[in-house]
């Protein structure tokens, strides 16, 4: 599927067939809905969220949807990402998978297919798409939040550097999501001076059952250990799991921005869609307060799918996605905050006092929504990019 | 229209018009006629409206298209003698009592289109009264309006029309407003880099930037709002352009506002015609306050939020 790079009128010349492939993947996911739903009760904790991802990955890998998208080198079925994009935003939406744990696959599977020699990501992917495998991402670290280039977790060749067969790791990384189910992880690590900063950095892909590792959950605002600490003492890793270049690493972790900004940011938008749609349900009234509050949110989710459609038919025409990606940042978390709000608004004590599920979701879901501002690089972060790079206000020093 | 004839027609259109401007407001209309509007608003709709609202919201031109995108929305061949009853300030229902607002074409209309709810008659403008409003923006050109229908011709029209014109004309106010929004945020932003204070540009201070930056995040959400409203046509996504559009304006105004500050404040600076014409120009077709609620109450009575567009 290829699209038109025509900046205006933005309609792919094939969007007749991915509208064909979503009719599809709909009528399947409508006729294997019971085999596909949550085995547990909602809301559920994070260990039925994952097993739940993991059963759901595997069938779909099965069934071909789980591989669309994806190059055929790594067991794909090839065609655009946008199928990729269509297959999460419909599991989101549908709450078939937690579009915040799937959309993880989209920050992992393209480093390896873009970093990692070829063998090894033809071995590995397929694994991570059919379930297999869960992968983690270490980048952040303790002393590293939004300056990711200062980051210090250090790698340590064994011998000489061009040469060395293993590379040994020391250090901390945090906010590591599913640490603890994960079989592998793309790791950042510091291999020239600190002050070298992004250019003194290597990503490596590291087995998290070695000998050295050690993870330690974090309980989060809303009681869930989705993060947690993982400590490297004297952790080995052989060299042929080097991903991209030696001092290269920045490369690697700036790949990723892409597909974070247009596929993961869509299924995130189901999934608003999805909230929102549970809160025009269950509204106890219907006076102009409560169409403001909704009307309100609606306006929000609309103008952010409406620039993060823009994005991804841009990315699709080959453009390269850059700076103005901060724009659908903000507009995402925003929306996010705002759906959140008008629940707390709209279903007045729920989220205080309610110790039933549905009180449960919308408490967790609250919560966990005040962070939409911080990760992923913060607001005022996002906010600084857009000055400096896109009103090229120049320096603020 | 491909890329690069759009951005060629874009430039022609934004040469014209401010010419025009400098020239006196009056001949914005003709500039337009000049350039072949109404062959281009028949022929290529999309691309000439979007173009056309945006450079008149750019310049802070004052001109009278608006009556033709009505007009052709409304299935009645526009002319530059034809003038249109738009709805009062704020909404977006068929005029009651013959009641609404005109652009200042009425003054030297031989013909008024008027949507009533009986349905669509042309009248001549001798049985309309009408009142210029100065209000807060005189130089919007906007009339208060009152016609006598009874006696004249009426076609049925029925609502899924009315409501198709209300779309069209939605999305030519929302351009406008975006090429205003884009032009307080680069009055602003030249400010910021000219101004000088504690010994450097505000626009170093990160409280000045991050102004800046949301308002740049209000234009470019009303941009992908409209290329949305264009891309899957009808009254839905144009409302919610409009209803964003109303908000950006206001968002922009007001961060631009307090960056520009004391000269934002005086007419020496072009700022004020920016702000008072998005306040006029939002309540044309409907205010986005308005507009938030109306969604919302749609939202509420079929208990389902559709998703519109699609990749």
């Amino acid at each position: 599927m290829s699209a038109v790079p025509d900046e205006r009128g933005f309609r792919m010349s094939a969007a007749c067939d991915l509208a064909e492939y979503r009719s599809e993947l709909h009528a399947w996911l409508d006729a294997h809905h019971d085999e596909l739903a949550p085995r547990y009760t909602p809301p559920g904790e994070l260990d039925d969220h994952v097993a739940q991802m993991q059963r759901v990955k595997a069938i779909l890998f099965d069934a071909g949807w789980m591989r669309y998208g994806w190059p055929e080198r790594v067991g794909g079925l090839g065609g655009s990402p946008m199928m990729r994009t269509e297959l999460g935003a419909a599991l989101a939406g549908r709450g078939l998978a937690d579009p915040g744990l799937f959309s993880l696959i989209e920050v992992l599977a393209p480093t390896l297919i873009d970093f990692a020699p070829p063998d090894l990501a033809a071995d590995v992917v397929p694994r991570l798409l059919s379930g297999a495998e869960l992968w983690c991402q270490g980048f952040s670290e303790p002393g590293t939040g939004s300056d990711l280039a200062s980051l210090s977790c250090r790698a340590t060749p064994r011998g000489d550097p061009a040469t060395a067969r293993t590379w040994v790791v020391n250090g901390q990384k945090v906010w590591t999501s599913l640490a603890q189910y994960s079989d592998r992880c793309v790791l950042l690590t510091r291999t020239g001076t600190i002050e070298a900063r992004h250019r003194g950095i290597t990503a490596f892909f590291v087995d998290m059952d070695t000998p050295g590792i050690t993870v330690s959950p974090i309980e989060m605002i809303n009681g869930e250990r989705e993060f947690a600490e993982v400590f490297f003492d004297d952790v080995t890793v052989p060299a042929d799991r080097m991903l991209g270049e030696l001092n290269g690493g920045w490369a690697v972790a700036m790949s990723i921005l892409p597909y974070e900004r247009s596929s993961c940011f869509w299924q995130r938008i189901a999934y608003l869609y999805r909230r929102l749609q549970l809160l025009v349900e269950s509204a106890p009234s219907d006076d102009d307060r409560t169409a403001e509050i909704v009307g309100d949110a609606f306006v929000h989710l609309h103008a952010l799918r409406a620039r993060s459609r823009v994005t991804q038919y841009r990315l699709a025409a080959g453009e390269t996605l850059g700076a103005e990606t901060s724009i659908d940042k903000v507009l995402v978390a925003t929306g996010e905050q705002v759906t959140f709000d008008a629940a707390r608004r709209l279903l007045p004590g729920v989220i205080e006092t309610d110790d039933g599920s549905v009180g449960e979701m919308w408490r967790n879901e609250y919560l966990y929504s005040r962070a939409a501002t911080i990760y992923g690089g913060t607001a005022e972060v996002q906010r600084n990019i857009i000055a400096r790079r896109l009103l090229d206000l120049g320096s603020d020093e | 229209m491909d890329a690069a004839e759009r951005s060629l027609l874009a430039v022609t259109v934004r040469d014209a018009v401010d010419r025009a401007c400098a020239d006196g407001n009056a001949s914005v209309d003709g500039a337009l006629a000049e350039l072949g509007w109404l062959e281009m608003l028949e022929a290529e709709p999309r691309d000439a409206i979007a173009i056309v609202f945006d450079v008149l919201g750019a310049a802070n031109a004052t001109a009278t298209a608006l009556d033709d995108v009505v007009a052709c929305a409304l299935g009645v061949p526009p002319r530059p003698d034809l003038a249109v009853l738009l709805p009062p300030f704020g909404s977006w229902n068929r005029p009651v009592d013959g009641r609404g607002l005109a652009t200042d074409r009425i003054t030297t209309a031989r013909r008024l289109l008027v949507a009533c709810e009986a349905g669509i008659a042309t009248v001549a403008p001798s049985a309309t009264e009408m009142t210029p409003v100065h209000g807060v923006d005189p130089c919007a050109g906007l009339h208060l309006v009152r016609v006598d229908v009874d006696g004249a011709d009426v076609t049925p029209l029925d609502d899924c029309a009315w409501d198709a014109a209300v779309a069209l004309g939605r999305r030519a106010v929302a351009h406008q407003i975006l090429g205003a929004a884009r032009t307080m945020l680069g009055l602003a932003r030249a400010h910021a880099i000219e101004r000088v204070q504690f010994g450097r540009p505000v626009a170093r201070f990160q409280a000045v930037r991050h102004r800046l930056a949301e308002a740049l995040v209000a234009v470019e959400s009303l941009d992908a709002a409209l290329v949305a409203a264009a891309d899957e046509p009808g009254p839905e996504t144009a409302a919610l352009a409009k209803a964003i559009a109303g908000r950006t304006a206001r968002t922009v105004a007001a961060h631009c506002q307090q960056v520009l500050a004391g000269i934002g404040f005086t007419t020496d600076h072009p700022f004020h015609r920016y702000l008072k014409r998005t306040l006029a120009l939002d309540g044309l077709l409907g205010s986005s306050d308005r507009v938030v609620i109306d969604v919302g109450h749609r939202l509420l009575a079929q208990r389902h939020v559709p998703t519109l567009i699609e990749l």
